[in-house]
């Protein structure tokens, strides 16, 4: 009896010793405190324009400071990168009360996201796409409402990019 | 002092009928453990294996998750290889592959058929689905197709009715088969695949659903989704090959939830049924039990005896059920929504299912041989 006892001790130890969690997190991206970006800044960049009247006016090659919300597209995110696209606040998406998992995609009002829609790639002094994701290097998410400044990049066919170098995220989005 | 290890064998070939019973009621558990283990490995086998991490699929956004549904315009392939560098370019050629995918009936020259998976492409796509190897005839030529070889499974013909030179019918055309191929597994096998222009012209479409591309050393998949963000006026989504059947697995979640469960409920059946079966056989053994203690064998060497009567016989039946598994049920394709996969028994099959068996025979023994060893041995002893 006292065996069986202590077996059932060493194999209770066992158990608790393997179900403790592990202190090395499993994600590279984990860990990355936001606040640090370089990207990010405290206050809020002056005179944003929304996105459909960016599309509108802005040239290729101009400094453009865009207003928008994280979304477009059931996943507005692009793995392993710096980039997303954002959709002008003017266009509505589903409520919470409407009872839809995935309001970020605009499924009601896909028609208008079209005209309001860009994309942003946040970009390190050489130019290129930061090699991180968005959602840990500036602490966003799915409909967090972003002001962006850099540089447009426009194409024959009307699509609009941010290159951009300094991100606010509006609090409480 | 323990009874010798002989006591417990010959006490088996004692009572043979209820032996056999016995045997063939343990087996029957665990071959249903073995069968219900071997679908969800094979069905996660399949999933797991299908998806390459260089190859990035580039479809319609509309489509969310189902590249049946998606439909892209007939030139995103060069748009895509002039846009990005990302793709591997070898001897001149382009590892891009365009593909039309639909979901069609599919009947053979008996008439059988359902539906199958067809895959129009061209002669890129094995240079980008590198797993797929032709094991039997010949690349299709016109009004031809070759077939993966879990097609019959997938239609519900026979292997007979989709060997190489037999004719096969589909969206109103009929294709003659010039091939086989395999594909280590991947749910290509249970597809047919035709040349892409032979197969646009046949069901009366100019787009594709889908531009698979093998990535170069050094490239990512996140640049092909950049450039479909970037060109937001093509409507396009791009994902890795791996993160595309990862879905697909998260999909089928609650199908290997269930399928565990009814393991689960196997085994706990299979437990209720042994305990009922050794708590007869220990009944019909009271006095023999009291006898022993009688004559000094201590409880615990009689408990041990019973439990190893009871292993003993669930061990002969995991054996049984195991070798039955590896030689009738490994390999069994079995038709799905997806397509059709092979149940596996591999070692973590064995490793359930021999677990199980054990586990019934240590569990379904206990508690009768506890119970016969309560009872006062003078009244055992007196015992019919």
């Amino acid at each position: 009896m006292k065996m069986c006892f202590n077996l059932t001790l060493i194999g209770l130890s066992f158990l608790v010793v393997g179900c403790e969690s592990s202190e090395v997190p499993s994600d590279p991206g984990q860990g990355y405190a936001a606040t640090e970006s370089e990207y990010l800044v405290d206050s809020e960049p002056a005179d944003a324009m929304p996105v459909g009247e960016a599309r509108e006016s802005i040239a290729d090659g101009e400094d453009v400071t865009l207003v928008g919300l994280i979304g477009g597209s059931s996943d507005p995110f692009v793995d392993g990168l710096a980039a997303f696209t954002i959709v002008d606040p003017k266009v509505r998406y589903c409520a919470a009360d409407e009872g839809c998992t995935t309001p970020w995609d605009y499924c009601c009002t896909q028609d208008q996201v079209k005209d309001n829609i860009a994309t942003v790639k946040v970009v390190d002094e050489a130019g290129q796409p930061v090699v991180h994701g968005a959602r840990e290097l500036l602490g966003v998410k799915e409909l967090s409402t972003v002001v962006v400044k850099g540089k447009a990049q426009r194409d024959d066919q009307g699509n609009l990019t941010v290159s951009a170098n300094q991100v606010f995220v509006r609090p409480g989005k | 002092m323990l009874l010798p290890w002989e006591y417990g064998v010959r006490n088996l070939a004692r009572r043979p009928l209820r032996t056999a019973l016995t045997l063939v009621a343990l087996a029957t558990v665990v071959m249903l453990v073995f069968v219900v283990v071997g679908f969800i490995r094979g069905l996660e086998q399949s999933l797991s294996v299908s998806g390459d991490e260089s190859v990035v699929l580039v479809y319609s956004v509309n489509s969310e998750e189902n590249i049946e549904n998606s439909s892209i315009p007939a030139q995103t392939p060069s748009l895509l290889s002039a846009s990005l560098n990302s793709a591997v370019k070898r001897f001149g050629v382009m590892h891009v592959s365009p593909e039309l995918y639909l979901g069609t009936r599919v009947k053979t020259e008996q008439g059988a058929g359902g539906l199958g998976l067809v895959r129009g492409v061209t002669l890129s796509a094995p240079l980008v689905r590198r797993s797929v190897k032709l094991v039997e005839g010949t690349w299709p030529g016109d009004g031809q197709v070759i077939i993966g070889r879990l097609v019959a499974a997938k239609i519900g013909g026979s292997d007979e009715a989709v060997m190489v030179g037999k004719q096969i019918q589909f969206e109103g055309k009929e294709w003659e088969i010039s091939g086989r191929f395999a594909a280590e597994g991947a749910a290509y096998e249970s597809e047919i695949w035709c040349k892409l222009d032979d197969f646009q012209s046949t069901t009366m479409r100019q787009d594709l659903s889908l531009v698979a591309m093998l990535l170069s050393p050094g490239s990512s998949a996140a640049e092909v989704q950049l450039f479909c963000k970037e060109r937001n006026d093509l409507e396009l989504r791009a994902i890795q090959e791996t993160d595309y059947y990862a879905s697909l697995q998260q999909h089928y979640k609650p199908v290997r939830l269930l399928a565990w469960f009814v393991v689960l409920l196997v085994s706990a059946a299979g437990v209720f049924a042994g305990l009922n079966m050794m708590y007869g056989a220990v009944a019909g053994r009271n006095r023999e039990i009291a006898t022993l203690q009688a004559i000094g064998y201590r409880r615990r060497a009689i408990l041990v005896s019973l439990i190893q009567e009871g292993v003993l016989l669930a061990s002969a039946g995991s054996l049984l059920s195991g070798t039955i598994a590896l030689t009738m049920l490994n390999g069994v394709a079995v038709r799905f929504t997806m397509g059709a996969f092979t149940l596996r028994i591999d070692s973590v099959a064995i490793l359930i299912g021999c677990g199980v068996g054990l586990l019934l025979g240590v569990v379904g023994a206990l508690p009768p041989a506890l119970k016969a060893l309560r009872m006062e041995v003078a009244t055992s002893l007196k015992a019919v």
